[in-house]
């Protein structure tokens, strides 16, 4: 029993927000509780929910990357510019993933060794890769249909949507690097104390710097991800996604001090903010009100959070 | 005792505007612990931070095992097997005990990721000859008090199977107790042939483990001497470089009323139950307890930090809620935190800048800030507390601990609060400064202040308070007068142990 009810207690608050909300909408919409709606949601989720994971391994180093959102649409500009000049496809995408990990790269470097902000360093990287899609694309989308597209979007194995899989695959290898590699050890001691990292001969700049990359990589593959499903080059269409990735990590309970949380919490927070767009869409409430709701979910929970924080703490 | 094992010969390091070390000689011996001492700023970290390889010495060499050692970073100085046990800690929050432990030598399983397991097994060996089974070695250290947090940085240490242990200030976090146990682990490593070079400041901890003494002033060597063929008072002379026949100084004076009062005080975490006590102005009143028995929360209480649960705080006799720090300084109470670094000072900015920044709108009423006022203030506070610094612009970061205590206090002395509350106000610092800063509350309460003082080290509290008020386990388990109480009586009191008869 006792066991159970720390389990409980250890879940971040917002996995019971997430239950609150599935009963409001539930409750607003015969619609809503359905199978294939919850498959839908999960669909929608996973390439926010790819984003949020390379934005928590940021988050845990005490940094934010605002130029996740533009690298993923940069790789889905990317993949068909080259693909319309007769690369073959397959290396399209590899090639595009290449060139996040070198824009994730860049701005570890910079954050490392020109000890900049996380935030400002990145903003300029976010409105960079944006200028460079736009410029491929003239601005606009590029249509470009595929069979390969089909087998990520749309096949399913073992009952489950590819996309799932490959989140679920995702998830994974972050929560292994973080959990059991040198490398996530040290991620969250960048986060935790630095300067024990160099004291114990590890070099806090590299780290930081193969951190980044790494980042850019995960967005790479929410890039490729997200050109399977919307089918063309789109310039913009993850903007604002490295904001909500942001959100649902603090959401899951990484703090943006001492290095303290992980990714599964982030699971929790990419849901919630996709359950309560899709609920808001099939209850009809129009879109400009929804980024308010939003909002104010994510603030609540952080409130909610921070209080029971200082609660525990009296 | 054993051969030399570390010689260092003529080390000179340089700083911008200073010479931290100059032409210092050092050895230790296999098996013998090697106290270093000296006043802050004498020089004792910067030499023990050469040997480590973290600082390039300018001049001189360093022999380790009769070879002339060429370490650049605490890596090499770790291959061969000299570490350190830090007085900041070198702990990272979100990781585990054994993972802190093992940092940048994780046990691998086959296919390369860490080993949990074989780390956890290690980390609880390790932890076990320490007598420190009782410390989780799967929880973050984050969870795990201070005086944990101090074995998990000496297991850290032991785990390199050093040949050389530099501690510095280990005691500083831990009780009495931990204390003791710490000093009997260092005579298991003292038997093993470890060498040892401890720096400490506490005079009282030496004869219990040291074999020979290094003082050290203003980055020369003094003198390298025998634990037993020197007296405190020796020592204190050569460290300070001038005479001192008494540390302490107490002048009497008249109580003029009383100016702070609280009834049956507590917390909402239980850690200060029902406390009153009463401070009159010119008054020096002591609180002597244990670590954790309540005293730095009855002072957070006091000054607003955290919420009162129950009772009620008067200042002059009139009801003050203390709602926020803001509102205690508005009542005029002053606190010099415990932890001057997360508390008392802006580290990153100047002297001057927190040397004005609680009287900020006392010194200008109006809206504009005049920096030749603030210089001139700072100047005073510079040469008034005898502040060791290049210029008052300087980041309060680049400052001895002694020092950075003082600019606390200039703060304060600035705003001229009429009560002021010390928590450990002389933790981490040096014997000259402390002997300062103990003249100093001497003048405040001759002025008519009213000091509050919390602190660890009893000879202090007696040496300092008209009264002592004791606490134990978040009661306030006993009241003296000056005259009226021995080390003892106090002592078996903050134990929770009662006094014939009481």
């Amino acid at each position: 029993m006792n066991g159970i009810k720390t389990r409980l207690k250890a879940l971040p608050p917002v996995s019971w927000m997430l239950v609150l909300i599935i009963v409001i909408f539930s409750l607003a919409s015969p619609n809503y509780f359905s199978l294939s709606n919850f498959r839908n949601i999960l669909i929608q989720a996973t390439p926010l929910m790819i984003v949020a994971f390379a934005q928590t391994c940021i988050i845990l180093t005490q940094g934010t990357d605002l130029s996740l959102g533009a690298q993923v649409s940069f790789v889905t500009v990317m993949i068909v510019y080259l693909a319309k000049k007769g690369v073959p496809l397959f290396a399209s995408m590899i090639i595009a993933v290449l060139l996040t990990v070198l824009i994730g790269t860049v701005n570890g470097t910079i954050v490392a060794k020109g000890n900049i902000l996380p935030f400002i360093a990145t903003f300029g990287m976010q409105n960079i890769v944006n200028s460079i899609s736009l410029l491929l694309t003239s601005g606009s989308s590029i249509y470009y249909p595929s069979y390969t597209y089909r087998f990520v979007a749309e096949s399913t194995f073992l009952f489950v949507p590819m996309m799932v899989w490959i989140c679920a695959l995702m998830f994974i290898l972050v929560w292994i690097v973080l959990r059991k590699t040198k490398f996530g050890t040290n991620i969250r001691g960048l986060g935790g104390n630095r300067e024990a990292l160099a004291l114990a001969g590890i070099s806090p700049v590299k780290n930081l710097i193969k951190t980044y990359a790494f980042a850019g990589f995960i967005a790479g593959i929410a890039g490729i991800i997200t050109l399977c499903r919307v089918e063309s080059g789109q310039p913009t269409v993850a903007s604002g996604w490295e904001f909500q990735a942001v959100a649902a990590t603090l959401l899951g309970g990484t703090s943006l001090r001492e290095g303290k949380g992980g990714v599964t919490g982030t699971i929790f927070g990419v849901l919630l903010i996709t359950i309560v767009k899709n609920g808001l869409n099939i209850i009809g409430i129009r879109s400009i009100y929804q980024n308010a709701i939003i909002g104010s979910i994510v603030l609540t929970a952080i409130i909610v959070d921070a209080i029971i924080r200082i609660r525990s703490k009296e | 005792m054993g051969k030399t094992i570390l010689t260092a010969v003529g080390i000179t390091k340089v700083f911008p505007g200073m010479k931290a070390l100059d032409k210092v000689d050092f050895d230790l011996r296999a098996g013998e612990v090697h106290i270093l001492v000296g006043e802050n700023g004498a020089g004792k970290s910067t030499l023990a931070k050469v040997i480590l390889g973290v600082y390039k010495q300018d001049e001189g060499e360093v022999f380790f095992e009769g070879e002339k050692m060429e370490v650049s970073g605490t890596k090499d100085a770790i291959a061969k097997g000299i570490v350190a046990v830090y007085q900041e800690f070198t702990l990272i929050p979100y990781l585990s005990v054994a993972q802190n432990i093992f940092l940048n030598r994780e046990f691998r399983t086959k296919l390369g990721f860490i080993d949990h397991k074989k780390m956890e097994s290690e980390a609880e060996a390790l932890l076990k000859s320490l007598n420190c089974e009782y410390i989780n070695i799967k929880a973050p250290v984050k969870q795990l008090s201070v005086a944990e947090q101090q074995m998990v940085e000496i297991a850290k240490a032991l785990s390199y199977k050093p040949r050389v242990i530099i501690f510095d200030e280990p005691t500083s976090a831990l009780s009495d107790r931990e204390a003791e146990s710490l000093f009997a682990q260092i005579h298991n490593l003292k038997k093993k042939g470890i060498g040892i070079v401890y720096v400490s400041h506490r005079m009282e901890e030496f004869p219990k483990i040291g074999d020979r003494i290094t003082v050290l002033r203003d980055g020369k060597k003094i003198a390298t001497i025998g634990i037993n063929d020197c007296t405190d008072h020796e020592l204190i002379t050569m460290m300070v470089g001038r005479d001192v026949s008494q540390v302490y100084v107490r002048t009497q004076n008249e109580h003029k009323g009383e100016a702070l009062r609280t009834e049956d005080l507590s917390d909402y975490s239980g850690k200060v139950k029902g406390v009153s006590i009463v401070l009159n102005r010119g008054e020096i009143v002591g609180i002597a307890g244990l670590v954790g028995s309540g005293r730095t929360e009855l002072a957070q209480l006091i000054y607003g930090i955290n919420p009162i649960k129950t009772g009620k705080v008067y200042v002059n006799g009139r009801e003050m809620m203390p709602k926020s720090p803001v509102n205690a300084v508005k009542h005029g109470i002053g606190l010099v935190s415990e932890d001057r670094k997360k508390y008392g000072l802006a580290l990153g900015e100047a002297i001057a800048f927190n040397a004005i920044s609680v009287s900020l709108k006392k010194i200008f009423p109006k809206f504009f800030m005049n920096k030749r006022k603030i210089y001139d203030i700072a100047k005073q506070n510079v040469d008034q507390l005898r502040i060791v610094t290049t210029s008052v612009h300087k980041q309060c970061k680049f400052l001895s601990g002694g020092n950075q205590q003082k600019v606390v206090l200039a703060k304060w002395l600035n705003f001229n609060p009429q009560i002021i509350i010390f928590d450990e106000p002389t933790r981490g610092i040096d014997v000259g400064a402390k002997m300062e800063i103990y003249k100093l509350m001497d003048r405040l309460a001759a002025e008519g202040k009213a000091i509050l003082m919390i602190s660890s080290e009893l000879p202090e509290v007696i040496g300092m308070s008209d009264r002592i008020y004791v606490m134990h386990e978040g009661r306030m388990v006993d009241e003296c007068k000056r005259g009226e109480f021995t080390a003892e009586q106090i002592g078996s009191r903050m134990l929770g142990l009662g006094v014939g008869g009481r």
